[in-house]
């Protein structure tokens, strides 16, 4: 094996920030500006909601959509307006951390057992296939059985239940990624220098598979709101009167046929942050040079 | 030979993987740290109570032994009993399944058109107004969660126009018509969102399609607009969407879930979160070991239809 560089190894200089911007795709800017919005409300949510987050007689109970209550207000005169403003950050933060813990933990074991490879890759790849073929919703649910009653509820037990969910997942891409970049010259130059396998992954293989991970990142945080969203709204994420959105869905369902706005409300808010970062994921990939696979399965 | 032994290959790796999910399963739910008597029995536990349990799941016995005793029973159909209702679950699974495999399958009449349709409009109008207008949809529907596009259309069927029942409550002596309007919102909202994942797919593979050279050959001998399309494209596209089904298929088992929630159908979705809320132990495993055996089919018969569509695997 020759250890000359092949052209595919030089690194292109990176591109200063104005002319990423200007060689973005429409797609990445668009989602930039909805995510730009949603982390606005997150961080400005409880000065810019016109009502408190548990206020009560805010207006008449169960009356639908008007310019005091765009989202109306349910049957304890809660604005459901305010509500899904104070839950913005709520919601980034328990995806933005689940997510961010999910994809560590799995670079983390991908990126190694790609790496390692031999029997300890084989049985890691048996374990990761075996918790995939777990439907996704199904393992979720079923780590929160298993925590039991005293968790329950808990932000902790919901990011660690995202981080759970997408670990063996983006392991699986790391895997695929590190075998790639093993085979390299420069990977066989720190080997043959005598560099340990840890410091192999951090410092050769970790930078090189980096885009991968950031796809990766994006792509699952696209869909942790979802995810919770439907934790919530099966009465096993966030407990009331937690805002987060999905639970919101849930309490005011029994209200659809009088105000249907206090249902949809929250969906709508989480399906405009869903749209900013699956625009931006989209964008990001091309950006990249990678396709973003779709399907969060 | 090749062939046999490749389908072989991938029919042990599936059952291998099943048999570990068994054993994730059983030991996510009984062996980790705690007592599981309490996990199920929550804080009004007494001594009692607790001691009954304890013997009704035979927890003195060791884990290896328990984990045994259960896969046996799993493998011979013997499912156990259920602790909320002392049925046996056999009999509680069967209409539940038998709903909701009649719901999958009219999820997936409406999947295929669903697809179809907007991928070939979207091919053939390619960079066009009705390209761009049908995309955007897609991003729209993609970033809504089932459970809204579900209210979404309970909303707009049962509140503004008053044409289907909110709750889709059936049972043995339920009318086919009765079950059929029960299970249409469902069936919709299962459909448009596996059909959202395949659309985008279906399109740039037909887009690649049109433009091989076999393609323009079928044009160029004269053959109608139509059936180059249809005839000659479509069927080399699909292969590729192949893998897209069967992850639409894995979606479905947690899909069904959600959906059947929203509209009260008593499926196997619903069956799950019901067990998961009254933390019936053995009702549990059997459900959860279902999705994921019913998942990994899927996959495996994906795999099997690629190894058999491939057509140099198919010469060897």
């Amino acid at each position: 094996m020759t250890l000359s560089a092949a052209p595919r190894l030089v690194r292109a200089p990176l591109p200063s920030w104005r002319r990423l911007i200007r060689r973005s795709p429409l797609s990445l800017r668009i989602g930039a500006v909805i995510l730009a919005l949603h982390a606005m409300l997150a961080v400005l949510g409880p000065w810019l909601a016109p009502y408190g987050i548990s206020q009560m007689g805010t207006g008449i109970p169960l009356s639908g959509m008007s310019w005091a209550h765009p989202f109306g207000v349910d049957q304890l005169g809660r604005d459901i307006f305010s509500r899904v403003i104070h839950g913005s950050h709520i919601v980034l933060l328990l995806s933005l951390t689940g997510t961010g813990l999910g994809v560590i933990i799995g670079s983390v074991i991908g990126l190694l057992s790609g790496y390692v490879g031999g029997w300890i890759d084989n049985i890691v790849q048996r374990l990761l296939e075996a918790i995939i073929s777990i439907p996704f919703l199904v393992l979720a649910l079923l780590a929160i059985a298993a925590a039991g009653p005293q968790l329950a509820g808990s932000p902790t037990l919901v990011i660690l239940v995202v981080a759970l969910v997408y670990a063996p997942r983006v392991a699986r891409m790391a895997r695929a990624a590190a075998i790639e970049i093993a085979t390299r010259d420069f990977v066989t130059v720190a080997r043959l220098r005598g560099e340990r396998a840890w410091s192999v992954m951090r410092r050769e293989i970790l930078p090189n598979a980096s885009s991968v991970l950031l796809v990766e990142f994006a792509l699952r945080a696209g869909y942790a709101p979802v995810l919770i969203g439907s934790l919530g709204f099966l009465g096993f994420g966030m407990r009331p009167p937690t805002p987060e959105w999905g639970l919101m869905m849930a309490e005011n369902r029994a209200l659809i046929i009088i105000t249907p706005i206090t249902v949809i409300g929250p969906g709508l808010a989480l399906a405009s942050l869903v749209v900013g970062l699956n625009l931006f994921t989209d964008g990001l990939a091309r950006l990249i040079g990678r396709t973003a696979p779709r399907n969060p399965a | 030979m090749t062939l046999i032994r490749l389908i072989g290959g991938r029919v042990l790796i599936s059952l291998l993987t099943l048999l570990i999910v068994s054993a994730l399963i059983f030991w996510i739910l009984e062996v980790l740290p705690g007592d599981v008597a309490s996990r199920i029995l929550g804080r009004d536990a007494t001594p009692e109570t607790l001691a009954l349990l304890r013997a009704q799941l035979h927890l003195e016995d060791p884990a290896l032994t328990r984990y045994l005793r259960w896969l046996g029973g799993m493998a011979t159909g013997d499912f156990g009993t259920a602790l909320t209702s002392s049925r046996p679950i056999v009999t509680i699974l069967e209409p539940r399944i038998f709903n909701t495999v009649l719901l999958a399958g009219y999820a997936f009449l409406l999947y295929l058109p669903l697809a179809l349709i907007p991928a070939l409009i979207q091919a053939v109008r390619r960079d066009r107004p009705a390209d761009h207008a049908l995309s955007a949809v897609t991003l729209v529907l993609l970033s809504m969660p089932d459970f809204l596009i579900a209210t979404l259309l309970l909303v707009t069927f049962v509140v503004a126009v008053p044409l289907l029942p909110a709750i889709s409550l059936v049972d043995q002596s339920s009318t086919a018509l009765e079950y059929f309007r029960a299970m249409t919102l469902p069936a919709v909202t299962l459909a448009i969102v596996m059909a959202v994942y395949a659309v985008r797919m279906l399109r740039d593979n037909l887009i690649e399609v049109l433009g091989s050279d076999y393609v323009r050959m079928a044009e160029l001998k004269g053959l109608s607009r139509r059936k180059v399309l249809l005839r000659h494209a479509l069927p080399n596209a699909l292969v590729p969407t192949l893998n897209v089904t069967a992850l639409n298929l894995a979606y479905l088992i947690g899909g069904v879930v959600v959906v059947e929630k929203v509209f009260s159908y008593p499926g196997f979705g619903s069956l799950l979160v019901d067990s998961l809320q009254l933390r019936d132990l053995p009702l549990i495993e059997a459900t959860v070991l279902i999705a994921a055996a019913v998942y990994i089919a899927a996959n495996l018969l994906a795999d099997i239809g690629a190894i058999l569509l491939n057509p140099r695997l198919r010469a060897a």
